[in-house]
């Protein structure tokens, strides 16, 4: 019972920092249709900003936003300066995206070196409850993960903006038509979500050692959870997603290796996607 | 408007016989000028450009399916990988016989069946293209990672010693490789070979097919075509000449290590094709030559700022040169021909 609680904890955990990490992933895949191959690099700098930030003296807290923010502009610069112009093929977004995952992590590199970097815990220990120990940044920034898939749902679900939003993504013809601002909707769906990534590799940094290829590790799993919840199920998949990613990771790791266990969920993710291609929950 | 049509075809048919005698010239001359280098400059490039050679291979390998089915793996370096450590593996056994020609005998098949399994796996699905990217990407960091936690078999991350190899002949004597020339001469061969094989796999009918595939899949579907089987296919003979270029790697550099399955090193070859032209083969082998040379030799120059450049060339050829530097020398040829008659 306790083995099974306590597994239960750690996949919860684990679930929620995944979702995180992928949500701006989800944001701009599902809402902008762009593979953004960017998103590893993308945590990554919001990562090292937080380090830069936080070095400089501002308060965690703060640092992190910073870092969501500067990743956002760039973000917008790299939207305005060259995915805009390659919305009708979505192949070359993601070899320009894959372009700027290669050129951001140089220039990080170039700034910040190569050696290992860490940001101060601001909880660090953990909270006692009963037999059970939860580490305390990593419970705080799970529940932060959840109000902030929570508050966007409210915005795109109960504002005038999310309205415009979800039209857009239903029919962007009859949309435009009807007055909508297509490129500046994109523009700022483009823009929250790397202000996301940002903001989740900072969030993340103080649990890992940050090097030039930390965003690597959440990529690739990332995908994943956007495929598998279902591109477009942007609140509910991607928590979904990162259960079945995130959570069979934890169950695969009881018994074997850390490295097996990531294969064995690649190899889920993959089956899943051969036979449910748009996603757990879609009907075909 | 058959007339038009017909007389377009016949058109494009002209255009593409120039096209092939040209790109003749252009692989004779590729070859000879890297048959030049170990009489004439010797050293060091003789050692390292056959490793080069083997990167073009590579790159050759995802021309064959980005330029023609239109399909572009992020995990071409897995098999280059599980080619070179089948080699490092059999290189270590004593069957009796040449272990390098086991090495290569296990290479071809090993790669050639994950990217088999893989890839009927997700054609059969119809899975898209986007999905394709990201599965092989997994399948790159798969690779790197079972090398690295399987250290019992595969060393993890001090790699594997391989020697270099021996050419035998039977009753007839035996040639060995370490010799710095010969090894040359060897993987030139082997590039030469693989690269008229391609050629001639790509311009006839399973060329034709897999272009049709490119650009219009429905099509050939309603013409009976069983689409899912020529991709397998592709994908199938890609990864097996990735896996020959990795068997051979390894037995030229000695080493096999983690990392030439890794992401960095599957993408890289999708830079090598991008910039040589995507959709020629002879463009891909340039490209894995030239800018993998231009990197060892700028890596000692500018070391922070060349991979920096490449990935602004790597923009700048998929915003502004589609078709990388083939088509641009192809177009210069063209203008050049057309200056001329205009004269």
């Amino acid at each position: 019972m306790h083995t099974i609680i306590s597994v239960a904890i750690d996949a919860t955990l684990i679930t929620m920092v995944l979702a995180l990490a992928a949500f701006g992933l989800a944001i701009i895949y599902g809402l902008v249709g762009v593979v953004n191959m960017g998103h590893g690099a993308m945590l990554t700098l919001g990562a090292y900003l937080t380090w830069a930030a936080a070095s400089a003296g501002a308060p965690f807290f703060l640092a992190v936003l910073l870092a969501g923010a500067g990743v956002g502009i760039v973000g917008l610069l790299l939207e305005h300066l060259v995915i805009r112009h390659f919305y009708k093929s979505p192949f070359d977004t993601l070899l320009l995206t894959w372009a700027f995952f290669l050129v951001t992590t140089e220039i990080i590199k170039i700034v910040f070196g190569t050696d290992f970097r860490n940001v101060a815990s601001p909880f660090p220990g953990a909270i006692d409850i009963g037999t059970f120990k939860l580490p305390a940044y990593r419970t705080f920034v799970s529940i932060l993960s959840g109000l902030i898939i929570a508050a966007t749902a409210v915005v795109f679900f109960r504002t005038s903006i999310g309205i415009k939003i979800r039209a857009l993504i239903q029919n962007p013809e009859v949309s435009s038509l009807l007055g909508l601002n297509i490129a500046a909707t994109y523009k700022l769906v483009f823009g929250f979500g790397a202000f996301m990534a940002g903001l989740a590799g900072g969030l993340i940094a103080p649990m890992l050692s940050i090097d030039p290829y930390i965003g690597n590790i959440f990529l690739v799993r990332s995908f994943f959870v956007v495929i598998v919840g279902g591109i477009g199920q942007l609140l509910s998949g991607t928590v979904v997603g990162s259960f079945v990613i995130g959570g069979s990771e934890t169950i695969f790791a009881l018994f074997t290796s850390q490295v097996v266990a990531q294969a064995a969920v690649f190899l889920v993710a993959i089956v899943l996607l051969r036979f449910r291609p748009e996603g757990v929950f879609r009907d075909q | 408007m058959s007339q038009i049509s017909l007389s377009l075809r016949r058109r494009s048919a002209g255009v593409d016989r120039r096209f092939f005698a040209g790109e003749t010239t252009a692989a004779a001359a590729l070859f000879l000028i890297l048959a030049a280098v170990p009489p004439i400059i010797a050293g060091y490039p003789t050692y390292i450009l056959p490793q080069y050679m083997l990167f073009g291979v590579l790159a050759m390998s995802l021309s064959l399916l980005w330029g023609f089915a239109g399909i572009v793996s992020f995990g071409q370096a897995a098999f280059f990988s599980v080619g070179a450590y089948a080699m490092g593996l059999m290189m270590h056994q004593d069957y009796g016989f040449n272990p390098a020609y086991a090495g290569i005998l296990i290479a071809i098949p090993a790669a050639t069946l994950l990217a088999a399994v893989t890839g009927y796996f997700l054609f059969s699905a119809g899975a898209r293209a986007t999905y394709f990217v990201l599965v092989t990407l997994a399948l790159s960091i798969s690779a790197e990672q079972v090398a690295v936690s399987q250290s019992g078999i595969t060393g993890g991350w001090n790699g594997l010693f391989v020697d270099r190899m021996e050419l035998t002949f039977g009753p007839l004597g035996a040639v060995s490789l370490t010799d710095d020339a010969r090894m040359f001469y060897f993987v030139l061969v082997i590039v030469i070979c693989v690269y008229l094989l391609m050629r001639r796999l790509t311009t006839g009918k399973f060329g034709k097919v897999l272009v049709g595939i490119r650009e219009n899949e429905n099509r050939l579907t309603a013409l009976g075509y069983d689409v899912a089987f020529y991709k397998t296919l592709a994908f199938a003979l890609s990864g097996g000449v990735a896996g020959l270029a990795g068997a051979l790697y390894a037995t030229h550099a000695n080493f096999v290590s983690p990392s030439l399955g890794g992401v960095l090193f599957s993408t890289q070859a999708v830079v090598w094709v991008a910039i040589g032209g995507r959709g020629s083969l002879l463009g891909a082998l340039a490209g894995g030559i030239v800018v993998s040379s231009l990197t060892n030799y700028l890596s000692a120059v500018i070391p922070d700022y060349w991979q920096l450049a490449l990935g602004f060339i790597f923009i700048v050829v998929i915003v502004f040169f589609k078709r990388g530097l083939a088509g641009l020398l192809e177009s210069a040829f063209e203008a050049l021909r057309h200056w001329r008659t205009a004269r």
